[in-house]
């Protein structure tokens, strides 16, 4: 749902794509080096990510989920 | 672990989209010095970087300065502040050029002169002018023209609450989105260009970003929030977000379940009319279409802090709005003149940036209050100083369902607006209290998740307070306009801890002929019948 998935074979880590999303979904990670997708619930499906990004490593799923509502949470 | 960094700055600029850009260059042309602060980043945040165009007036293109103004009158359906309409169209060059200059590829025809699309994106000559350039190729420019004039850039960082001393703003406190630190701006003036205010419509209009923070901001330290009564236009299809458009792309028409075309008249209230009438599902071609992609979003233009001056003063000292942060109300009570979002926000960035820089340079540097900025440190740490309570994306989703449905916020009534205030009100007061942030980003969605639904009690009060239908305002209860009761603005102001709405009359020199009869004075009403 959203964004789904980063390619880590295309992934080089050059963090543009965190500058790129204005949800701070993506981070990159510490021991990776590679950007991973830390915060998905929050993805609008602007699709700037992959628009941005040099190696055309993120696969955004044009579907996204609503949860449902519970009574709290 | 967390460290607390101060920063002292003449103006400071709160967001980074093309007002806060303006604003940010505007200023440091006056040799102050100025920081800009992000929430995210320069150039993909807001709704900046879905801007393909903007709005021109150059009167060797064979425009009219009237014929414009008076598209502005009538569409507005006449509350468009007259004085702005004419002073963002009469700055839009000057902003255009500067645009150029800052290295915007605007679209060029064969003979290489600026490529000009009347409204509705049509090649031909029209009332007004647009000139394109692709999203995407305003970003560099747009961060890079501030960063080449010595403007300070901090990025990721949400501005949570503006700092007040003595009646006037005197800097703001920021949160990053990574890191337990806190920033304390002090600032001798500040711009807010925070953008427009919605609820996160999921995987609509891309606004997730876009939660009033600066309406809501300036709402606490005293200022005047204008035009929240008035609801975006933009539909949307089940099957395609907002995300990534280009211009001058047809819609196909609009048919109802029954297999009737439904007509459409510039804002799209026709399709929640067939919904309310059951005539849903409706259908653009083969995919699905639906109402309130924009939700909580007002038009441009008309929602934002109440400018006092002709260079976007708040009344506040020492704060300054432009762009959607900024109800210049220029275009009404309904979108009139295409591209005209994009240069207000450019107009108004420049004039509050120039203003900002020439306050800064005559303002006394404040001392700020210790315990003032004890106060305010709480209330922003807060949710973290909780083990448990509300998450932030469960009551904005709560809040986003509340004000969803099109008989709330589209086809709007006394009773309904009411019963969602009840709810919103009890957010506001036992929910909002109780958020709880487990980490930096979610400390971030806390704070958007208090300001939205300040935003919700700001457009149910303005839309109770406006016992009227006028532009994309629409009362099921009240469905005619009430001229001249309501040829006024809906304003909203703190006292005393509560909310208050109060009306401002338009000058009696703009008032409609009120001999013509109603049908005359508001020909494309979008409801028809009324």
């Amino acid at each position: 749902m959203s964004i789904e998935r980063i390619d880590y074979e295309l992934c080089t880590g050059c963090g543009i794509c965190v500058k790129s999303c204005p949800m701070d979904v993506l981070r990159i990670d510490n021991e990776s080096n590679k950007a991973i997708i830390q915060y998905p619930e929050d993805c609008m499906l602007c699709k700037w990510c992959t628009f941005d990004c040099p190696e055309n490593a993120i696969y955004i799923s044009p579907e996204k989920e609503s949860p449902l509502l519970t009574s709290w949470g | 672990m967390s460290v607390e960094k101060v920063i002292e700055t003449d103006v400071l600029v709160i967001g980074g989209g093309l007002a806060g850009c303006f604003a940010a260059v505007k200023a440091r042309e006056q040799g102050v010095d100025v920081t800009l602060v992000s929430k995210g980043n320069i150039g993909r945040s807001g709704q900046t970087p879905w801007a393909d165009g903007t709005f021109v007036f150059n009167p060797e293109w064979g425009q009219e300065l009237e014929e414009l103004t008076e598209r502005a009158h009538t569409r507005g359906e006449y509350i468009n502040n007259r004085d702005w309409t004419e002073r963002v169209i009469k700055d839009s060059y000057a902003r255009f050029q500067d645009l150029v200059s800052w290295g915007i590829p605007f679209l060029k025809d064969d003979k290489g002169d600026f490529s000009r699309m009347g409204i509705g994106g049509q090649a031909r000559p029209g009332v007004a002018w647009t000139l394109h350039a692709n999203p995407g190729s305003w970003v560099q420019p747009l961060r890079s023209q501030p960063q080449k004039m010595g403007v300070h850039i901090l990025e990721r960082i949400m501005i949570a609450d503006l700092i007040k001393q003595d009646g006037k703003v005197v800097g703001a406190i920021g949160i990053p989105t990574d890191s337990w630190d806190l920033y304390i701006f002090k600032a001798k003036a500040t711009v807010i260009c925070t953008g427009a205010g919605g609820f996160k419509p999921v995987g609509s209009w891309p606004i997730g970003d876009l939660t009033a923070d600066g309406h809501v901001m300036a709402y606490k330290a005293g200022a005047e929030i204008t035009g929240k009564e008035f609801e975006d236009f933009h539909g949307g299809m089940a099957t395609r977000t907002g995300g990534l458009y280009f211009p001058n792309i047809p819609f196909p028409p609009l048919y109802n379940a029954e297999g009737d075309e439904v007509p459409e008249r510039g804002f799209n209230l026709s399709g929640d009319l067939e919904a309310h009438a059951g005539r849903a599902p409706l259908r653009r071609g083969e995919e699905e279409f639906f109402n309130n992609s924009a939700l909580g979003m007002s038009v441009h233009t008309a929602e934002g802090i109440w400018p006092v001056d002709e260079n976007c003063a708040s009344s506040v000292p020492g704060l300054y709005a432009a762009g959607d942060s900024c109800g210049t109300m220029m275009t009404g009570a309904f979108y009139s003149i295409g591209g005209t979002g994009t240069a207000n926000a450019s107009v108004t960035g420049a004039r509050a940036g120039e203003a900002a820089a020439q306050y800064a340079k005559q303002a006394e540097k404040a001392t700020i209050d210790d315990q003032e900025l004890a106060r305010l440190k709480e209330f922003i740490l807060a949710p973290t100083e909780r083990k448990g309570g509300f998450s932030p994306n469960w009551v904005t989703q709560l809040l986003r369902n509340t004000m969803m449905p099109y008989f709330i916020s589209r086809i709007k009534h006394g009773e309904r607006l009411k019963a969602a205030l009840t709810l919103v009100e009890f957010m506001r007061d036992h929910l909002s209290t109780k958020l709880f942030a487990r980490d930096p980003h979610e400390l971030r969605l806390a704070h958007e998740t208090k300001n939205m639904i300040i935003n919700a009690e700001m457009k149910l009060r303005a839309s109770l307070y406006r016992t009227e239908s006028r532009g994309t305002h629409y009362r099921e209860d009240y469905p005619r306009r009430d001229d001249p009761n309501w040829l006024a603005w809906v304003l909203l102001k703190e006292e005393d801890g509560r909310m208050k709405v109060f009306k401002k009359p338009i000058p009696k020199e703009w008032w409609p002929d009120l001999k013509k009869p109603y049908e005359e004075r508001y020909p494309p009403r979008f409801t028809f019948s009324v």
